[in-house]
Order: C-alpha cells, then structure tokens, then sequence
C-alpha cells in the first residue's frame, strides 16, 4: 500500500509502521515555544527535569511574536523567564524584534520540507506551505519535546481536495482559501492531514501556499500540503535556501475521501463574525460599514500581501475616520517593504504601520476592537472576543485595503 | 480496571464548560482548579465527584482551546475516565498528557444512563454495566504506557532513568 505525504513525512521519523489511526514515538527535528506558552514550558521544564539538559539546544527555539515588545509586567517577566532558559541551555531565540515565530522559522531555513516541527502556536501547521509537518501543541506536549527530541502523535487519515479551475484578480488566495473553507466547513477535515492538487494549487507562491496552509486550523485539519509546478519547486528551493523537494504521495496511497472544488470565476469572499466557515461573496454583503481594519498576522503579512495593498492605497486616502493598521510578518519583510518604498505609500495613504509579530490578530496586543466597533481584517479566526469586544470580518489585503479607502466592506474592482 | 459512577453529559463540552475560562490566569493550583471543574455546566459535580467516576459524554468533547487545565482539573477532581462519542484532538493529547484515560465508543455513551455504578477493563477494552458489556479497542501500547505511569513527563522520567 502507497503512502500520503503526511505518512511519508511520520515514516522517515520513526522506526514504527506507519498507518492511520496508529499512534507512534515520533522524532521531531525542531521544537520551539513562542513568548505565550513558553513560560508555562519553562516552568515544567525546571519542575520535572530540573537541571537537566534540553535534548539538543540547536534543534530547540523560543520565538517571541506575541507580545513583541512586552507590554505589560507579566509579559515582559514571561519573556525573561524564557531568555534566562535559553542563555541556561545555549538555546537559541529569536527576539520580538524577528517577527511571527512560523515565518522566522521557515526564513531561517530550520522548518525544511519533511521535517517535523513541533511549537506551541495553533498555527503552527502553516509550515506545510514549505512541505514540513508542523504541529501546535500544549505545554505538556513542548516540555516532553525540549527534554527528549520526541512526541507522540496518532497517524491521521489524509484528506484529499482537487482544485479545479483558475482564480484572477480581484479574487487571491485568501479569497481561494476563504472559499475552500466554505466548501469544507469545519467537519470534514477534522482531525485529517489534508493533499491540495490542480493547477491553481501548483502555481501558487510561497506567500499564497502560506495563506492557504495557515487556515487548514480553521479547517479543523492537522495540516495541509501543496503540490507545486517546476517553477514553484525553484522557488522554494531560493526561500529555504536548500536543494530539497518535498516528498510526494504514492500513486496508490489511501486518502479518507477525495473531493472536488471547481472555483472558475471566483470572486473575492469574506468571513463574517463570529466564525471563519461563514464565508459570504463580497456582493452578498451591502452597507457594512467599518471603522478600522488590519492587514497582516501568519495568513497575510508577507510582502506580496501589503504590497497589492499598496498599489491599492497608492496615490489615495484611507477614509476619514476609518483606522488602518499593517503589521509585517517579520523584519524581512520589514526590510524589504522599506527598501522597495511601499512603507512610504502606506504612510501617505494614512495607515498605522507596526513592528513585525501577531499584532492585530490576538486580544492582548496592539490593535484591539472596541465594543460595537466593526473591523475588515486579513487574520485567520474571527470568534467572538478574539481581537477583543468588536465584530472582525476576515478578507484579502486587496478587499481590506479597498474597503478602508470606500469606508465600507466592498470589492476590489469598484475602487 | 476502574469502577464508578457516571456522570452524563451531551455533545459538544468546551473546554471553557470544563474550565471557566475566567480562571485560567488567576488559579494555577491543580487541586484548586479541581474545585472548578465543569462548574458551569453542572455545579454538583465538583462537589460529589468521587475518586473513580467517569464522565460520559456526547461528541467532541473538549472542543475549543488548547489549553492544558481543562484535562489537569478533571483528573485532579478524580476522575478516573472519560468515555465520549468522539473527542477534539488537542483535548485527546492532553489528557493522555496528564495521565487521564479517555475512551472512545459511541454504543456504549447511548446505552449508559446517567448516575449508573460501571466498571472498565482497560486490558481487555470492555466497558462493563449492569445489562451489558461493551467492547472498545485497546489503548495503544504506547498510550497505554504513558497513562501507567501516570502522564507523559513521569512516563519520561522513568524512561530517562532506565536509560542512563
């Protein structure tokens, strides 16, 4: 029996058979923790093991993207915890300087196609936009990682979805993802590894595989794989900076279920509050009216998503009264957003322009709603409460960036 | 083998519902989080629970966030086991973590009533009531390690040990 991407990746990390359902002592070639939750590992860490020494200090990573810089005391303790564990250990850490920790770690060229990557981010899967296995988990699950270099984990069955058809502007791949997930809903990846094919799939960009990866969360999946054309695979190879092809699925592996997504002539889409499986056609809605909105977090910070916002908000104003905040995936985009003069344009256009990390997608840092505040954002989860007391409407940079020029929830080709 | 009273619950049991969600920075004492567990959904149980009881619930149970407290407050209120329909996956890990045994078999959850004394074999994977015996596949080996000793960081230590 063929084997799918994700047993193949299991395989090459265990000396058990792989099969669905079958749990098996996984080894795991990164470990990191973020600011949140890292802390929490530490304290595990120190209680259980003591003084003993983390199993591999090269392989093993604290990224700090959360609440970057520390805003409040106990942030800024939480972040000292861990910067003391990592000078103890001679563990690496990339400062809330770096930006989102996923990023960093794929930027760093340390999450590689068919390596496992463990971190205690939910989004975590999003590494599959590279071909690697990376996995969210709780504190328990990070401590017994640092220590040991392993984890368990339950062989999930393996979803396959066939894209059919191609997508224009002003549709994008938030707008492909967003519409997947309508058509998937929250049941039907469940627990599953998911295999992405058709032609719209291999011609994606790093930045738009980032996109589409980093929602297989709200899809309730384990993660989820691309496949690429020869142009792509070029192109990966030049962002990890290495000479590796991720592994494909045999011909005859065994998938749960295969299904089948025509998307010819799509347009761009939105989620409403309160969840991200409600996805709407823009034109269905009329008259929403906003008062801020953000583009940035893991699904949409890269610099080709704020540079389509750009050339949107290029030469125009941001309506009165409307607020818009951009927050750059990590310092490299930073740079690279400076240097190809695209800051300046936002600037000009009156956007707020933060420093690289998860700002404006998580309660607890810069950008929160207030009550009765409505909010068009590029982040991944809209639940009540998750960007604080407002109603966050998920969109594409280019549906974000238009809006806040329109003052209300419209699509691109109307600017 | 365990024996105990079962408390019933439905489908869908967040992990909120498990532990308010209010409490997560301000109680971090796992006997006090115990006091807590499911407080909203059923405020006897906390205060009845016995050392042993199983919780039979509906579907996905322990959906909602990841984190750890929801698992430590029951197995800390002494609940021996949790037998559902089907369970989120974090929640899954996490109680295999803290050394919680957790069950999956859907015949069983509807034929159990609530407040009825049952019994589980974890060797022979049966689910035993006074009417009828209901069989569920074994743990996995190496779950079934983790839960013996107690959780997965006592379940490495022993093994860090052994190895050195």
């Amino acid at each position: 029996m063929g084997k799918t991407i994700i047993e193949k990746i299991i395989q090459l990390h265990t000396n058990e058979e792989v099969s669905p359902g079958k749990i098996v002592w996984m080894d795991l070639d990164i470990r990191s923790a973020r600011d949140f939750g890292g802390a929490n590992v530490v304290k595990n860490y120190e209680r259980e093991y003591g003084d003993q020494r983390v199993a591999d200090p090269e392989k093993t990573f604290f990224t700090f993207d959360l609440v970057a810089p520390a805003k409040t005391l106990k942030y800024a303790d939480n972040q000292q915890i861990c910067r003391e564990f990592a000078k103890k250990h001679g563990i690496k850490i990339f400062d809330v300087d770096m930006g989102i920790g996923s990023h960093v770690l794929m930027e760093e060229g340390l999450a590689l196609p068919n390596t496992t990557v463990v971190g205690t981010d939910s989004h975590l899967n999003i590494l599959g936009a590279v071909g690697c296995f990376g996995q969210g988990m709780g504190d328990v699950d990070i401590t017994f990682a640092f220590r040991t270099g392993k984890t368990w984990f339950e062989v999930p069955e393996t979803l396959k979805v066939i894209i059919n058809g191609k997508f224009n502007y002003p549709a994008t791949a938030k707008d492909l993802t967003l519409f997947i997930l309508k058509n998937l809903g929250t049941e039907k990846a469940l627990g599953k590894a998911i295999e992405f094919y058709g032609e719209a799939i291999e011609n994606l960009s790093i930045a738009e595989r980032i996109t589409l990866c980093s929602m297989v969360t709200e899809m309730g999946g384990i993660i989820g794989f691309t496949s690429f054309n020869q142009k792509r695979l070029s192109e990966l190879k030049d962002f990890i900076g290495k000479d590796i092809e991720p592994v494909k699925a045999d011909q005859d592996a065994n998938y749960s279920e295969i299904i089948e997504i025509d998307i010819e002539g799509l347009t761009p889409h939105v989620a409403v509050p309160f969840s991200p499986s409600n996805v709407k056609d823009v034109s269905d809605l009329r008259n929403i009216k906003i008062d801020s909105g953000f583009i940035g977090s893991c699904t949409n910070g890269r610099v080709e998503d704020i540079e389509l916002a750009s050339k949107i908000l290029q030469g125009k104003k941001i309506r009165q009264g409307v607020r818009l905040v951009i927050v750059p995936a990590t310092k490299r985009v930073y740079k690279k957003l400076l240097e190809k003069g695209i800051i300046e344009i936002l600037f000009k256009a009156g956007a707020i322009i933060l420093n690289p990390g998860c700002g404006g997608c998580a309660e607890g840092h810069a950008g929160l709603t207030g009550r009765g505040e409505v909010q068009i954002s590029t982040g991944n989860r809209n639940f009540a409460g998750k960007q604080g007391k407002g109603m966050t409407y998920l969109a594409s940079p280019a549906v974000v960036a238009s809006s806040c020029i329109a003052g209300e929830i419209i699509n691109p080709n109307k600017i | 083998m365990i024996r105990g009273k079962v408390w019933k619950y439905g489908d869908n049991i967040n992990t909120d519902v498990i532990f308010p969600g209010k409490y997560t920075y301000s109680i971090t004492d796992p006997e006090e989080m115990a006091k807590h567990a499911l407080e909203d959904l059923d405020p006897d149980f906390s205060k009845n629970v016995k050392k042993g009881d199983i919780i039979v619930a509906g579907k996905n149970f322990g959906c909602g966030s990841s984190r750890e407290q929801a698992a430590t407050c029951l197995k800390y209120a002494g609940v021996g086991a949790i037998i559902a329909k089907s369970f989120a996956r974090i929640f899954f890990r996490n109680a295999i973590n803290q050394g919680l045994p957790v069950i999956q078999c859907a015949q069983a959850v509807d034929a159990i009533q609530n407040g009825e004394e049952i019994e589980i074999d974890f060797n022979e994977g049966k689910i035993i009531t006074e009417k009828r015996t209901f069989n569920f596949p074994p743990l996995p080996e190496s779950v079934v390690q983790i839960l013996k000793e107690g959780g997965l960081i006592a379940y490495t230590k022993k093994k860090l040990e052994a190895g050195k």
